[in-house]
C-alpha cells in the first residue's frame, strides 16, 4: 500500500519515471540463411547489430554479411565501411552491386586510422539517411583497438540509428557494444568439406548471444552449410 | 516607344556590382577610382561622383591619385565588365523580349504593346529603377518614341526621363553636340560655327548643313531634332555559364576565396533558373601565383571537375561541393584566379514512385560522398576511387576490381534468387609469406609470425595471363586449411612464378 502511495506521489512528479523504455522494433531484413533468419527474424530495423567470428580461423561471418547484403540490395540501398578494405566483389557477385555503396578505409594517406575513419564515415551515412543498411566491417583490425571504443561511442550509434528505419551491422572479432545491441550473432565453422582434393565448402554454426527483446540470454544456435562457388 | 537604361560610370559599378550591398553602398558614398594600362604607369580610367568631387580626373596617374588620400583604387577588370553588361542584358530582358545592348553600360529595349501590361510609362520607369536598385545598378531611364532619342536622353539627364512623342526636339534641346555620334573633324567644325548645343544644330537649315558637312551633318541634325527612326539591333541575351575572378593581390586564405566563390556561383545559378536550366556537370580551374610542381609536370593551373548524377539548380550545393573538396587540397602556392565553369542541361523531370526503395536523396548523397572523401581520400595508390559502387573487371587476372561512382539513381532490381556461397576475404596487398613443402604439397605456412601446419590442400591450380604486355602474371594457387589458435583457417596461398615468391591472398570466412 505504502509502495503504491509512493509511487502515485512521485509519478505525480515524474510521469515517466517508471516507464520501461522499449526499443522499436518495426521489421526485420532477412539474412538469406533460412536457419538464422528462422532464430532470429533477420537484422532488426532501428537496431544496432553485431556479427562476431573469429579473424584467424575460418567463422562464416563474411559469408552472413555477403549473404545479407545479397537479400538487403534487392530492397534497400546499402552501405559497407570496409575499414580493412578487405571486401571482394568476385565473391559477392549476388549482391546488386549498384545500390552497394563500398567506403574503402586506410587507403589513402589520411590523418585518421582505420578505426577511426570507419566510425567517422558511419556517423556520416546515419545523418545523411536514405540507406536501408549499413555495415562497418572491423574485423581486420585488430582486436585491442576495437576493444578499445568508448561505450559512448555504441550508445550513440544505437540512439541514432533507433530512429532511422535501417539496420546498423558491425561485423568484429568479439562483441563491443554490450548492450547498446539490439541483436548479437555469434558465427563459427566447422571442419571442411573436401570433394577429394577439392575444397567445396564448410558446415557453419550460429550462437544468438542476444536477442531483438533483450530477452534473458538464452542461446540459440542453428547450423547451416555453405558451398564454394565452383562446388 | 523606347526605353534606354544607362549606367553612369559604368567601370566602377561593374567592379563594385561583386560585393555585398552593404558593402556595395559604403563604396558608392566613398571616392573610388579605377586603374587601367601598364603595370608600371597605371592611370584613372574611370571614377565615381565622389572621386570626381574631391578632386580627381580621368587619366591621373596612381601617383597623383594617392596624394589626394582616402581614395579607394580598383584595377580595372574587363571579365567583370562583361559580366556586368551580360547581367544588365538579362535585367532588361525581363521587361522586354526586344533587347539591344547599345554600348559597354547602356541598353536600349522596345516596349511597344507593353503599356497595357506594365501600365503607364512613369509607373513601368518607377519599377524598372527599383528593380535595378535591388540587382546593383544605379541607372538613367528615358522613354521616347525613337531609341536615339531615348539613348541621348539617358546619357545626360539623371534619374528617370520620360519623352512624349513630337516633344523631342524640345527635350532633347539643351543637349551638348559633342555625345553625338560625330568624327573629331565634324565636332570641331561645329565648335568653330558656334554650336555648342542640339538646339543650336536643329534650327540651321537642312540644305546649308548638307552643303558643308554632307551626309553626315544631315544625320547629325536628325538625332539633334530626335527624328531617326531604326530599328533595333536586337540579340538572343548569351547566358554566361562561365564566370572567373582574378584577384588584385594573390589570396592566401580559403575564406577569401569562398567569398568570392559564392558570389560566382550565385550569378551562374541566376543564369541556368533565367533559362530553364539545371547542371550536372561542374568545372573549377584556379590560377596559381607561381608554378606549383605537380605529379605530372609544372602546371601553374589546379582544375577539378564534378560530374552529378542529376542536375542541379541549387547554388548551396554546387558551393558545399567545391567548399569540400578544397578544404581537404593543398596548394602550393596563393591564388591568383578563380574560374567556375558549368554545363547547362535540361533540368530532372521525374515523378515519384511510390513502390520504389528508399534511397538517398540525390542532391544530398553527392554532398554525403565528398564528406566521405574527406575522410578516406579519393583514389588509393593505384588510382581506384575508395568511394563507390563496386564492379568486376572483364579480365581473368585474380584480384582485378573497379569502383564505381556511386548513385541513387538506379531503381532496377534484381530479381534472381541470391547464392549463398563461402565468401573470401581478401589481403590487400597480398601477405609475403614462407611456405614449406613436402612431396610438392605445402606442409607448413607462415602466417602473421607462426608457422601453422597445413591439414588440407587443394591445387595447384594455375593460371597465368597478360604474357604479351608489361602486366605478365603466372601464379599457382593453393587452398589450404590451417590450424590456428582460434580453429580451423581455409586460406589461398599462391606462389608467384615469376617472383618465386609464396603470398597468402585471402582466407575463405
Amino acid at each position: 500500500m505504502q509502495a503504491a502511495l509512493l509511487r502515485k506521489q512521485i509519478e505525480a512528479e515524474l510521469p515517466s519515471a517508471f516507464t520501461v523504455y522499449r526499443r522499436k522494433a518495426l521489421g526485420c531484413i532477412p539474412t538469406g540463411i533460412p536457419q538464422i533468419d528462422c532464430a532470429v527474424q533477420g537484422i532488426p530495423l532501428h537496431a544496432l547489430t553485431e556479427i562476431c567470428g573469429s579473424n584467424l580461423a575460418s567463422s562464416g561471418k563474411t559469408s552472413v554479411l555477403s549473404s545479407l547484403l545479397a537479400h538487403a540490395s534487392r530492397q534497400h540501398f546499402c552501405a559497407l565501411v570496409d575499414a580493412s578494405d578487405s571486401f571482394d566483389p568476385t565473391s559477392g557477385a549476388s549482391i546488386q552491386f549498384s545500390r552497394l555503396l563500398w567506403v574503402r578505409c586506410g587507403k589513402s594517406k589520411a590523418r585518421l586510422g582505420r578505426l577511426e575513419q570507419a566510425f567517422k564515415v558511419a556517423d556520416i551515412l546515419l545523418q545523411s539517411g536514405g540507406f536501408g543498411l549499413i555495415v562497418v566491417d572491423l574485423s581486420g583490425l585488430a582486436e585491442q583497438r576495437v576493444r578499445n571504443v568508448p561505450l559512448s561511442s555504441w550508445f550513440r550509434f544505437s540512439r541514432v540509428i533507433e530512429k532511422q528505419a535501417a539496420a546498423l551491422v558491425f561485423i568484429e572479432q568479439e562483441p563491443h557494444a554490450t548492450s547498446c545491441a539490439g541483436l548479437v550473432l555469434r558465427v563459427s565453422a566447422e571442419p571442411a568439406a573436401f570433394s577429394g582434393n577439392l575444397f567445396t565448402g564448410f558446415h557453419l554454426k550460429a550462437e544468438v548471444l542476444r536477442g531483438h527483446e533483450k530477452r534473458p540470454v538464452r542461446s540459440e544456435r542453428s547450423g547451416f552449410s555453405l558451398h564454394t562457388q565452383w562446388a | 516607344m523606347f526605353a534606354c537604361f544607362y549606367v553612369p560610370d559604368f567601370p566602377v559599378q561593374a567592379a563594385l556590382l561583386i560585393e555585398l550591398p552593404q558593402a556595395r553602398n559604403v563604396f558608392k558614398q566613398s571616392p573610388l577610382a579605377i586603374l587601367d594600362g601598364p603595370a608600371n604607369l597605371p592611370r584613372v580610367f574611370a571614377l565615381n561622383q565622389p572621386a570626381r568631387q574631391a578632386g580627381i580626373e580621368s587619366g591621373m596617374t596612381k601617383l597623383q591619385v594617392e596624394t589626394y588620400g582616402g581614395v579607394l583604387l580598383r584595377k580595372r577588370i574587363v571579365s567583370l565588365e562583361d559580366s556586368a553588361q551580360s547581367t544588365l542584358m538579362e535585367f532588361a530582358g525581363g521587361f522586354s523580349p526586344r533587347v539591344e545592348s547599345t554600348a559597354a553600360g547602356t541598353v536600349t529595349l522596345d516596349l511597344s504593346g507593353s503599356e497595357k501590361l506594365l501600365g503607364p510609362w512613369p509607373r513601368v520607369a518607377h519599377h524598372i529603377m527599383s528593380s535595378a536598385a535591388k540587382a546593383g545598378f544605379d541607372l538613367h531611364i528615358a522613354i521616347a518614341s525613337n531609341p536615339d532619342a531615348a539613348f541621348h536622353a539617358a546619357r545626360v539627364f539623371p534619374s528617370i526621363t520620360i519623352i512624349a512623342p513630337g516633344e523631342e526636339a524640345l527635350r532633347l534641346a539643351p543637349l551638348p553636340v559633342r555625345i553625338l555620334p560625330a568624327s573629331p573633324q565634324t565636332l570641331e567644325i561645329l565648335e568653330g560655327w558656334g554650336i555648342p548645343t542640339f538646339d543650336a544644330l536643329a534650327v540651321l537649315p537642312t540644305v546649308a548643313i548638307a552643303e558643308r558637312l554632307g551626309q553626315e551633318g544631315l544625320y547629325l541634325q536628325k538625332l539633334a531634332r530626335g527624328e531617326t527612326s531604326r530599328p533595333l539591333l536586337t540579340m538572343e541575351p548569351v547566358k554566361e555559364f562561365v564566370a572567373s575572378f582574378e584577384f588584385e593581390d594573390p589570396v592566401e586564405t580559403l575564406e577569401s576565396l569562398f567569398f568570392i566563390l559564392n558570389r560566382l556561383l550565385q550569378q551562374l545559378c541566376a543564369n541556368l533558373i533565367s533559362g530553364s536550366f539545371a547542371t550536372n556537370e561542374l568545372r573549377l580551374t584556379i590560377g596559381l601565383e607561381v608554378r606549383q610542381l605537380q605529379t605530372d609536370g609544372n602546371k601553374e593551373l589546379y582544375q577539378h571537375e564534378w560530374k552529378l548524377p542529376i542536375p542541379t539548380q541549387d547554388r548551396h550545393v554546387l558551393f558545399d561541393l567545391i567548399r569540400l573538396h578544397l578544404e581537404r587540397t593543398t596548394f602550393s602556392a596563393p591564388i591568383r584566379e578563380l574560374i567556375v565553369e558549368i554545363v547547362p542541361v535540361k533540368p530532372r523531370r521525374v515523378q515519384g514512385n511510390l513502390f520504389l526503395p528508399p534511397s538517398p536523396e540525390p542532391e544530398k548523397l553527392e554532398m554525403t560522398l565528398e564528406r566521405i572523401r574527406g575522410v578516406v581520400g579519393s583514389n588509393d595508390e593505384e588510382g581506384i576511387a575508395c568511394v563507390g559502387s563496386p564492379g568486376l573487371l572483364d579480365t581473368y587476372r585474380p584480384g582485378s576490381f573497379t569502383v564505381h561512382p556511386f548513385s541513387s539513381m538506379d531503381n532496377t532490381a534484381d530479381s534472381s534468387p541470391a547464392a549463398r556461397v563461402v565468401a573470401f576475404r581478401v589481403f590487400r596487398p597480398a601477405l609475403e609469406t614462407s611456405v614449406k613443402l613436402n612431396q610438392q604439397k605445402p606442409y607448413y605456412v607462415q602466417l602473421w609470425h607462426r608457422h601453422l601446419p597445413v591439414l588440407a590442400a587443394s591445387g595447384p591450380w594455375c593460371t597465368s595471363g597478360n604474357w604479351w604486355n608489361a602486366f605478365i602474371w603466372a601464379r599457382e594457387e593453393w587452398d589450404v586449411a590451417l590450424k590456428t589458435a582460434a580453429g580451423i583457417g581455409f586460406y589461398r596461398i599462391y606462389r608467384d612464378r615469376l617472383r618465386r615468391q609464396w603470398f597468402v591472398e585471402g582466407v575463405f570466412d
